[in-house]
């Protein structure tokens, strides 16, 4: 297992997150993660994410659930056990919306959500490293990696951005 | 993020991020009060009688129901209907309010959507026990199997099925999700031990990392966008039990959503009734205020009104029908042996929620609370009205009969509140009753006096 | 600061042209028609109705608004309160309907009523139908210009107070348009196929309208940006008209839905028969219907992205229009005129009628401030995210 290195540093406020953040990049110094206690307003411009498949792995899902579920209960009326109801054809279209409805939302959610944890590596047990317990209440947290032996130079960087509580953590 | 400062303040006091995580932990430490150990045993004592209501069920039968010839859905469905409406108004305040972007959700978001899973819970009771057979309970799902049968997915009964299922599993993972990171902050307040371990699990290891965040919050949008739809189409298809039949006084095409107002309406006034309580209770009176309060009582307006215009729209549909049936339907709610439960209904439904038009009762916690208990009795009322007084005097006058519960449906229903509340003390004593991280990513804009840390 | 609007003599006179060309169109279909007025009258009906109807939902969008104390509604609203004050003229042409009721209305021949319109008549019968008529035109009418009154106000006078006296107006106004939405939906449309009812059919005309609405306040945004106004609008904005859009047509479905699946399913021939009909003489029609007003905006708008881009939203937005100008087609015709007919008549009519209303809009829309600045709501309705 190799041994990793990180570098925190934290804000008491989003804003002088954002700023810290935008310093650092000035620099062209790497941010490895920013750790926050709830979703910062204009944080994933700011670090450039990419725009999240989750919704695409959705639509298909609920897609899959849509023919799932009207092509299944097509087969169950038609080929495998016709019922006679009142007189009405056995590809009863109408009558097949609740339940069609019901599934594609189903797949869509099961999707979404596990496609979120998966995606994201949590999970029960998950060995996912909490570095500042305060995060989770109050403190605005960036984490660079230490490469190649830099950490009092990252942790300067820090310092200088503004972060308080500036710490080396070995992983 | 600018908010005009004439809007009211949604949190009451001077709060900073570190005070709002310590008001709302704070309930889940220490040792519970007399009141909470006095609650849980009077609600565990009520679910006993339930459990031994409906060992009696199970065991002797259907038949030590007061059910008969041709009132074959009594207070078994009443109820059921009741606790599934009941719970629309969590994923209402969770998915359609998120979608309206209305932030003075976030501080009752969470219990509500509790209170949704364990309404279901409870409603989800009702189509298993009054089945009879309950061991053969499984035949309702679609499997192959070697009587070479399949389900009827023509019958509204089996679409209540999914739709319960789907509603059950999607309500638990849409609160599960939110409560992920507030499970981290409660987490890292504890000190090494069981407990820490427990919460670490249920955690599921979540950091704050920002990318975690923005997923998250794109999967709650559209897990919004699907609870949206999926809330109305639950009480939609429980309607459709009803509506999809030939009895006067059932077979309307306004049900749909006249039982989705109508369950919105009951759910709200449940949210309301628990949220009053415990606000005091466990000291979040600077989380839930007057302008909570305001917010969800003009929900309870409009939601009330439309059942009450539905009602006008049934009556004067009824005459203008020209149909006898529908037309004595009407006039046997009204004046026929059943008319006391009708009044109550109408009392409680059409008339009640009208008080809030004066801004007095509306901002006023315990006309709210009164009203709210009036409200919930009275759409318990409605759907009994509806079952029973279509079904006791239809089409043909020599099968007319009449109907009333036996000690047993009392008590299974007596144990479902009994059920619920057990699950609600548990709730408030283990989990965060507010959602933490959401109210804190309102608060610099919406707090009375906000305490800025930092530079 | 904010470009004011001008209503030109060149708008003037393409709206005018719209008008005369819309004119000249129906008088031709009129003539071509004179043996079989039942079509003349239930385009008046349509045409009437339709718009009288957008108008006056346009209403109930700034009022519910107002109810739910929102903000960003102030960056629109005065195109909605401009689309309802069309509401008196829309009038006249229900006031005309009253004219050709015997040809729409089998109720009104009062002379030889079977069993049941004659139960009915006690609802259904000439005097009391054009009192209800009036009533509705004249009371909607009063509402909407006291509303108006109250908003314009707020341009030079900046007391609070005149806000709290919108919402008493906006309460009174959506008791009585809850009301009078569904009964004016049964009198002027369900009442044509006069022995079928529907108790959702009130609900089910009100959503068609007000997504109609929607929909031509997005389609006058559109026209509005490209002569340069209401540049203030902003992405966000767009996507919560597009948020509306996209949600009612599903919630609209919804309805159709819940309408059709209960009727058919039930099989009771009294009202199977309205389908039945339906789907016998106007079949193409009536399957296009539902599958153009849910599928189109479901399909376009269901991606974040298009919902805050004007040029999708626009083709969203004509399409669910005129979608729901045949969703009112198939309310009315079919027990109107027994057989689809569509020709010089109807585009006329409707070109006349929709360049009337268009007239009413940009007319009112030049009388006032394009946005109310002085509304407390205003500025932060610039400084909201919708989330990514």
């Amino acid at each position: 297992m190799q041994q990793k290195a990180f570098v925190s540093g934290y804000y008491l406020d989003d804003k002088d997150l954002v700023e810290g953040i935008k310093a650092l990049q000035e620099k062209n110094i790497e941010i490895a993660d920013v750790r926050t206690p709830f979703p910062v307003h204009g944080l994933d411009k700011v670090l450039k994410m990419r725009r999240s498949n989750l919704p695409k792995a959705g639509f298909f899902a609920g897609a899959m659930g849509t023919a799932i579920g009207f092509g299944f209960q097509a087969w169950v009326f038609t080929e495998a056990w016709p019922l006679n109801f009142g007189g009405k054809p056995f590809l009863s279209v109408p009558s097949f919306i609740p339940v069609t409805f019901e599934l594609t939302v189903l797949f869509a959610a099961f999707a979404l959500v596990f496609g979120f944890l998966i995606r994201s590596g949590l999970g029960p047990g998950a060995p996912n490293i909490i570095f500042d317990e305060e995060v989770t209440n109050d403190r605005f947290q960036i984490l660079l990696e230490v490469k190649s032996g830099n950490s009092d130079q990252l942790q300067l960087d820090l310092k200088s951005v503004g972060a308080e509580g500036v710490q080396h953590h070995d992983v | 993020m600018y908010v005009s400062p004439v809007r009211e303040p949604l949190i009451s006091g001077e709060k900073s991020y570190s005070k709002v995580t310590e008001d709302i932990y704070a309930p889940m430490t220490g040792k519970p009060g007399k009141l909470w150990f006095g609650g849980l045993t009077l609600a565990l004592i009520a679910l006993g009688f339930g459990l031994f209501s409906i060992f009696i069920t199970v065991w002797d039968g259907i038949g030590t129901w007061g059910l008969d010839r041709t009132i074959g859905w009594g207070w078994g469905i009443t109820n059921f209907v009741w606790w599934v409406g009941i719970g629309h108004a969590g994923t209402f305040i969770s998915a359609i309010l998120l979608l309206f972007r209305q932030k003075w959700r976030t501080s009752i978001n969470r219990s509500a959507e509790a209170m949704t899973i364990f309404a279901v819970m409870c409603a989800g009771l009702f189509p298993l026990i009054h089945m009879g057979r309950l061991p053969l309970g499984f035949f309702i799902f679609p499997y192959p199997n070697t009587r070479d049968v399949w389900v009827n997915f023509n019958s509204p009964l089996l679409w209540d099925v999914f739709a319960i299922s789907t509603y059950l599993t999607v309500s638990l993972l849409f609160w599960y999700m939110g409560l992920i990171p507030d499970i981290g902050t409660i987490r890292d307040r504890l000190v090494p031990g069981l407990k820490k371990k427990i919460y670490s699990f249920l955690s599921f290891g979540w950091t704050g990392s920002a990318r975690h965040w923005a997923r998250h919050e794109s999967m709650s949008l559209i897990l919004a966008g699907l609870a949206a739809p999926l809330v109305l189409s639950v009480h939609t298809i429980v309607s459709f039990d009803f509506a999809t039949s030939v009895i006067p006084g059932w077979h309307t095409t306004i049900f749909p959503p006249y039982f989705v107002s109508g369950a919105v309406f009951s759910g709200f006034a449940m949210v309301l009734t628990l949220m009053i309580i415990t606000r005091k209770a466990i000291n979040l009176e600077d989380y839930i205020t007057k302008a909570h309060l305001e917010s969800m009582n003009k929900i309870i307006i409009a939601t009330g009104s439309i059942v009450g215009i539905a009602y006008i729209t049934e009556l004067f549909i009824a005459w203008y029908s020209g149909v006898v049936y529908e037309q004595y339907a009407f006039v046997n709610r009204a004046f026929g042996p059943y008319w006391w439960a009708y009044w109550i209904m109408m009392t409680c439904n059409v008339i009640t929620p009208q008080l809030f038009w004066f801004k007095k009762i509306r901002r006023s916690f315990l006309a709210t609370f009164i009203i709210s208990i009036f409200v919930n009795i009275g759409m318990w009322f409605e759907r009994f009205v509806i079952i029973v007084t279509s079904l006791h005097r239809d089409f043909l006058p020599s099968s007319w009969s009449m109907y009333s519960p036996t000690w047993v449906e009392v008590g299974i229903y007596i144990g479902t509140f009994g059920l619920f509340f057990t699950l609600f003390f548990l709730f408030i004593r283990f989990f965060p009753v507010i959602a933490i991280a959401e109210v804190k990513s309102v608060l610099k804009t919406s707090t009375e006096k906000f305490i800025k840390k930092g530079k | 600061m904010y470009k004011s609007f001008e209503f030109t003599k060149k708008i003037k006179s393409y709206l005018l042209a719209m008008i005369v060309i819309g004119a000249l169109l129906s008088v031709i279909g009129i003539v071509m028609n004179l043996d079989h007025t039942h079509r003349i009258w239930a385009n008046v009906l349509l045409n009437g109705f339709f718009f009288t109807a957008i108008a006056m939902s346009a209403a109930f969008f700034v009022i519910v608004h107002v109810l739910g104390e929102s903000g960003w509604h102030t960056t629109v609203q005065r195109i909605p309160e401009a689309m309802a004050l069309y509401v008196p003229i829309g009038g006249i042409f229900m006031l005309l309907v009253l004219i050709g009721m015997h040809d729409i209305y089998h109720w009104s021949h009062t002379e030889h009523l079977d069993e049941i319109l004659q139960g009915k008549s006690g609802y259904l019968n000439p005097v009391f139908f054009s009192i209800r008529t009036i009533a509705y035109i004249v009371i909607w009418s009063l509402l909407v210009m006291w509303f108006r009154k109250t908003s314009l106000k707020t341009d030079s006078d900046n007391d609070l107070k005149l806000y709290n006296r919108q919402r008493t107006i906006a309460g009174i106004f959506i008791v009585i348009f809850a009301v009078t939405s569904s009964t004016s939906a049964w009198d002027w449309i369900m009442s044509i196929d006069a022995h079928w009812f529907s108790t959702l059919f009130g609900w089910y005309m009100f959503v068609s309208t007000f997504v109609s609405a929607v929909a031509v306040i997005i389609i006058l945004l559109f026209v509005l940006r490209g002569m340069g106004y209401m540049e203030h609008i902003n992405d966000e904005h767009l996507h919560d008209l597009g948020k509306y859009l996209f949600g009612f047509s599903i919630f609209w479905a919804y309805l159709w839905v819940s309408q059709y699946l209960l009727i058919w399913y039930s099989n009771i021939p009294e009202e199977t028969i309205y389908f039945v009909q339906r789907i016998e003489d106007f079949g193409i029609l009536f399957y296009a219907n539902v599958i153009i007003n849910f599928l189109a905006p479901f399909l376009i708008l269901m991606a974040r992205g298009t919902k805050r881009k004007l040029n999708w939203l626009i083709v969203a937005s004509v399409i669910v229009f005129f979608g729901h100008w045949i969703d009112m087609y198939m309310a009315i015709m079919p027990g109107a005129i027994k057989h689809p007919e569509f020709g010089i008549l109807e585009i006329g009519m409707t070109v006349f009628v929709l360049g009337i209303f268009l007239y009413s809009f940009f007319m009112r829309f030049a009388q006032a401030p394009v946005v109310p600045e002085n509304h407390p709501y205003f500025k932060e309705s610039f400084d909201y995210d919708n989330i990514r």
